[in-house]
């Protein structure tokens, strides 16, 4: 989390602060330890997005199990009814809420994996986001996939990795990389200096002030200057797909911007959360679940689209903590689960839905959940190892412990 | 058992007489004040005829005292009283004088008879009130921005930052060392307003089960209930006269992060604050106990669910690695399994939500970690065991050494020298894991004396850094700006205790020098000086707070003044030049009542100086 690219070679070490994080012994072992060929050179993969669906996201509600015996029965209330669902096989079908991403899967830019999730499950809110981000179950590690996989490259600036949405961190950045946290491209910005003069005269006395300083923090003073220059230069955007007028939205059209602009972002992540639903998910034509997947569809759709040849060079996924219960409660609404699904969408997927479906009959479920029978980690080793260029060692040392099989949802 | 014979009080008792009748009740100007040895007699025999005290045993006090030119003075809460003992440089530390003591009581009372002065007998160990304890090593900064000012440094780097009510305390208490030893006791310290604000918010000693119950029953909501523990912090970071409490509460709930929020806390996160700040300058001991069988920790760490069947080994895993002995002590998996094996049972009621100790889930048979090993035979003696080794873990070398180097990593710097560490180590040990005792040690080291601005602020600590030196006070009444002080906290990467792992916030200047950190802790910064939000936090007009009423002369002059205000000294030419030319003036420029530099711009200009590395470090 925070750690700057210039405090490696500042007075405290990269490894007194890995120390300091408490995480030496567990990452170095994998992070510095071990060559990886990876590590060297530019970053080559594509930017990888990752939108994590806060509270628990109900993959039963968005990707369908039409096709399962026991889906209706188990959900009276609350189910899709087959003929209403946005068929996209013999078995699964979307939400009729998503019906902008059904055109988006039509044109073969998106990805499914159903059943997925923690190796084991875990129903607590916090402890499995951080299992899930942390990616490395059974170790001490404390450090984050994605900080993992971006301290194996040089940095390449204030904008190599960027949370967007929130200024909190995600404990998948929790790292010594330099990651920058904003809620609007538009709030990357000094307050009180609106144009360009003002700007210069901040930047002018911010750097005389700073001339006696140490080298760490006259670096981060010149760095963050600098990074401000280049976001106030970002020009005025206008996107080529309408996206919803909500937060999600407005992330999203951000993240396409970063993108676009080309100023070496390689991860992004985004948060939507609201997806916590115990009780009143509502129904099929309608309410809680109707509206979040309305958001969701249509932002992933617009987000998609407004990309255009960009889309090449972009791999998003959607990560939730947990799946919900397979039945719905006396509340109409559904108490945390275990298997879920990930959409992965991108210019390079291979559309279709993965994974290997358990099936919801009681013998088959787990403590009344849907089992997780595809480890989440394939999913992003997948990603990692055809559009990131990773071979073996790298995605040991980014998700330590995983020997899964390929899904082949992406394409290399 | 120290033993004291000495010949010298009758000197002592001449010239505590001559001060008696000659002295002005006043300290004179040039007293000195420390902090010293006081032995205070338990066994001792007195002869009036030769006036010699006999000291056979006595116990051992750390006192503040005040050298005059006659008496001791001793710092007694807020006021300087003389007492009968005299400095003997011998014994580097204060004796006690019986006849010095006759004197004193004797005072508007007929002459204490026999008398002293009659009969003077000479000594060996001949005493002079006057001569300070052993020279102090100095005050140093290698940091161009930062003066060597102990007043200030003690500010910074044992409360919150620099306030203007910050430096009256330390003025009152009579200088810097003073202030450190009242620091130290922190119930002798009247934090009464500070006290009446937290007061808006649930108290956080109140029972568990009760909290447990308003949450149940809707009277009070959980997440409130759990961000009260911020907010509680943020108000005693900027308001508390017991800055060093706040600090080390601060301290050890990152020790022993209990990250809010987390799952399950609500009802109990609040009252392990409570537990953390009660112990907090007592004995580390106890403060491991007191957490490790909270309900929060063995809700955070898992081992409210642990059992003998399968024990989980979170607890008993985090227990070595951070919380005690730390990841380097030589331990190995069948240790943890065992640590985690002792654990078993420490956990918590499901219906009251308060600690529990649940007997038929301990793991019962011989169990060993490092060198501690037990039988551990019953389930009912579990918990006989887990204390055991919970105090076996807390007098570990390797844990006195941790602790020793996270306290001077707080308090001296990211790489602090070894011996500092060592000596803290061997008092932790010698004083069996007192708190205070290190601390005290430590605050009077060379090292900490020379190591002023050498910490660099944190973004919690910054942003109250920013509001003490502005004088920024608590809202009228609730909690609506309190609460949003949180928030702005949380924006800025580091709300208290919101660490999201079990390892809390790191301490280290690289940890917190990204691009991320610098802008928001700048434009944190022009928000709280142009209080635009939450704006409901009163505070002086910013001109009144940082230029006299009679404006100076010119715009050098008045940037002199600005920094002055802030900072205790003028900015270095350069510096006074940029800030120059940001309003664009010479120095010499006339400064006028309605000049940008002290109207319109100026919370622009204080914003300016507080982003710069004057106002950077800790």
């Amino acid at each position: 989390m925070n750690a700057c690219p210039e405090c490696l070679a500042a007075d405290v070490s990269r490894r007194s602060l890995l120390a300091s994080l408490g995480v030496l012994g567990s990452t170095l072992l994998v992070g510095g330890g071990v060559r990886v060929a990876w590590a060297d050179g530019p970053w080559q993969g594509d930017t990888v997005v990752v939108l994590s669906l806060r509270g628990g996201f109900d993959g039963l509600s968005a990707v369908v199990p039409l096709g399962d015996p026991d889906y209706a029965d188990l959900r009276p209330t609350i189910a899709v009814p087959a003929p209403a669902a946005l068929q996209l096989d013999s078995m699964f079908g979307m939400h009729p809420a998503m019906t902008a991403l059904k055109a988006q899967w039509d044109l073969g830019r998106v990805a499914v994996v159903t059943a997925t999730g923690l190796p084991d499950p875990n129903r607590s809110h916090f402890s499995a986001m951080d299992e899930v981000e942390r990616a490395a179950p059974g170790s001490g590690i404390r450090t984050g996939w994605l900080d993992r996989m971006l301290s194996l490259h040089d940095p390449s600036g204030p904008f190599g990795a960027v949370q967007l949405g929130s200024t909190t961190m995600p404990m998948a950045f929790a790292g010594p990389y330099d990651e920058l946290g904003m809620n609007r491209l538009a709030d990357f910005a000094l307050d009180g200096a609106s144009d360009a003069a003002d700007r210069a005269r901040w930047t002018s006395a911010l750097t005389g002030l700073h001339d006696r300083a140490g080298s760490a923090l006259k670096t981060s003073a010149s760095t963050t200057l600098s990074a401000l220059e280049t976001a106030a230069e970002l020009a005025e955007y206008t996107p080529t797909a309408a996206y919803p007028d909500t937060d999600l939205g407005r992330t999203l059209q951000d993240v396409a911007q970063l993108i676009k602009s080309e100023v070496g972002a390689r991860v992004i992540t985004a948060d939507e959360g609201d997806w916590d639903m115990h009780a009143d998910l509502g129904r099929v034509d309608g309410g809680w679940m109707f509206e979040k997947l309305t958001d969701l569809s249509g932002s992933l759709a617009a987000f998609l689209e407004d990309l255009g040849p960009a889309r090449e060079q972009v791999t998003l996924i959607t990560i939730s903590e947990f799946g919900r219960r397979a039945q719905e409660n006396e509340s109409g609404g559904v108490d945390h689960g275990w298997g879920n699904v990930m959409f992965v969408a991108g210019g390079n997927v291979n559309p279709g839905v993965h994974g290997d479906w358990p099936g919801l009959a009681a013998g088959a479920l787990e403590d009344g959940d849907l089992r997780a029978t595809t480890d989440y980690r394939a999913v992003l080793a997948d990603v990692l190892a055809h559009r990131c260029g990773a071979d073996a060692a790298a995605i040991n040392a980014v998700l330590p412990g995983w020997n899964g099989e390929f899904l082949g949802v992406t394409s290399p | 058992m120290d033993t004291l014979v000495r010949r010298d009080v009758l000197a002592a008792a001449v010239a505590g007489l001559a001060g008696l009748f000659g002295v002005p009740s006043e300290p004179a100007a040039a007293a000195r004040i420390r902090t010293v040895e006081k032995q205070i007699p338990l066994k001792y025999t007195y002869n009036p005829a030769t006036g010699v005290t006999k000291v056979r045993t006595f116990r051992r006090k750390k006192v503040v005292v005040k050298f005059a030119k006659k008496w001791v003075l001793e710092k007694r809460g807020r006021k300087w009283v003389r007492i009968p003992y005299v400095w003997s440089p011998k014994r580097k530390a204060l004796i006690y004088s019986r006849a010095l003591h006759l004197a004193l009581l004797g005072k508007g009372r007929p002459t204490p008879s026999p008398d002293p002065v009659t009969d003077p007998v000479g000594g060996d160990d001949a005493t002079d009130p006057t001569p300070p304890p052993g020279p102090e090593p100095p005050v140093l900064s290698d940091n161009p921005y930062i003066p060597a000012d102990l007043s200030r440094h003690v500010l910074r780097r044992l409360g919150y930052g620099v306030s203007p009510a910050g430096l009256a305390d330390v003025a009152r208490a009579g200088g810097p060392a003073p202030w450190i030893e009242q620091q130290l006791d922190p119930a002798a310290i009247d934090d009464g307003a500070c006290e009446a604000i937290v007061a808006r918010l649930p108290d956080q000693a109140e029972p568990i089960w009760e909290v447990r119950e308003a949450i149940r029953t809707g009277e009070r909501e959980g997440w409130r209930q759990l961000t009260s523990v911020h907010t509680g912090h943020i108000m005693r970071a900027a308001w508390s006269r017991r800055q060093l409490l706040t600090v080390m509460e601060e301290f050890w709930a990152n020790h022993f992060n209990v990250t809010v929020p987390s799952d399950n806390i609500d009802e109990s996160r609040a009252h392990y604050q409570h537990v953390i700040r009660t112990h907090s300058l007592g004995r580390f001991d106890d403060l491991l106990l007191a957490t490790s069988m909270h309900p929060s920790m063995l809700t955070y760490l898992n081992n409210r669910d642990s059992d003998a069947e399968h024990p989980n080994e979170n607890q008993g895993r985090e227990l070595l690695e951070l919380h005690t002995v730390g990841i380097d002590a030589g331990y190995d998996e069948t240790d943890v399994l065992d640590s985690a094996r002792i654990l078993t049972g420490l956990s918590v009621d499901n219906e009251s939500g308060e600690y529990e100790y649940k007997p038929w889930r301990h793991w019962v048979g011989p169990v060993r970690v490092l060198d501690f090993a037990h039988l551990n035979p019953t389930r009912t003696g579990g918990e006989a065991v887990v204390r055991a080794y919970l105090r076996y873990l807390a007098t570990h070398p390797a844990t006195a050494r941790r602790i020793a180097l996270k306290l001077a990593r707080r308090f001296v710097s990211d790489n602090p020298p070894d011996a500092l560490v060592n000596d803290l180590a061997s008092e932790y040990l010698a004083r069996d894991t007192a708190i205070a005792p290190v601390l005290r040690l430590l605050f009077e080291s060379a090292a900490f004396r020379a190591s002023v601005g050498a910490k660099t602020s944190r973004p919690f600590e910054s942003m109250v850094a920013t509001m003490r030196t502005l004088d920024v006070g608590p809202e009228e009444s609730g909690i609506d700006a309190a609460t949003s002080l949180v928030w702005m906290a949380e924006s800025l990467g580091q709300a208290p205790f919101g660490a999201p792992y079990p390892t809390g916030w790191p301490d280290v200047a690289a940890a917190w020098s990204s691009t991320a950190v610098t802008l928001n802790r700048w434009n944190t910064t022009r928000n709280l000086v142009s209080g635009w939000w939450p704006s409901e936090l009163t505070r002086p007009a910013l001109r009144d707070r940082v230029l006299p009423a009679n404006l100076p002369g010119t715009h050098g002059e008045a940037v002199d003044a600005i920094a002055t205000a802030l900072f205790g000294m003028p900015l270095a030419e350069e510096h006074r030049a940029a800030v120059l030319g940001f309003v664009g003036k010479t120095a010499g420029a006339t400064l006028r009542s309605n000049s940008a530099l002290v109207t319109w711009r100026l919370a622009e200009v204080v914003s300016l100086m507080l982003d710069s590395p004057y106002h950077h470090y800790r």
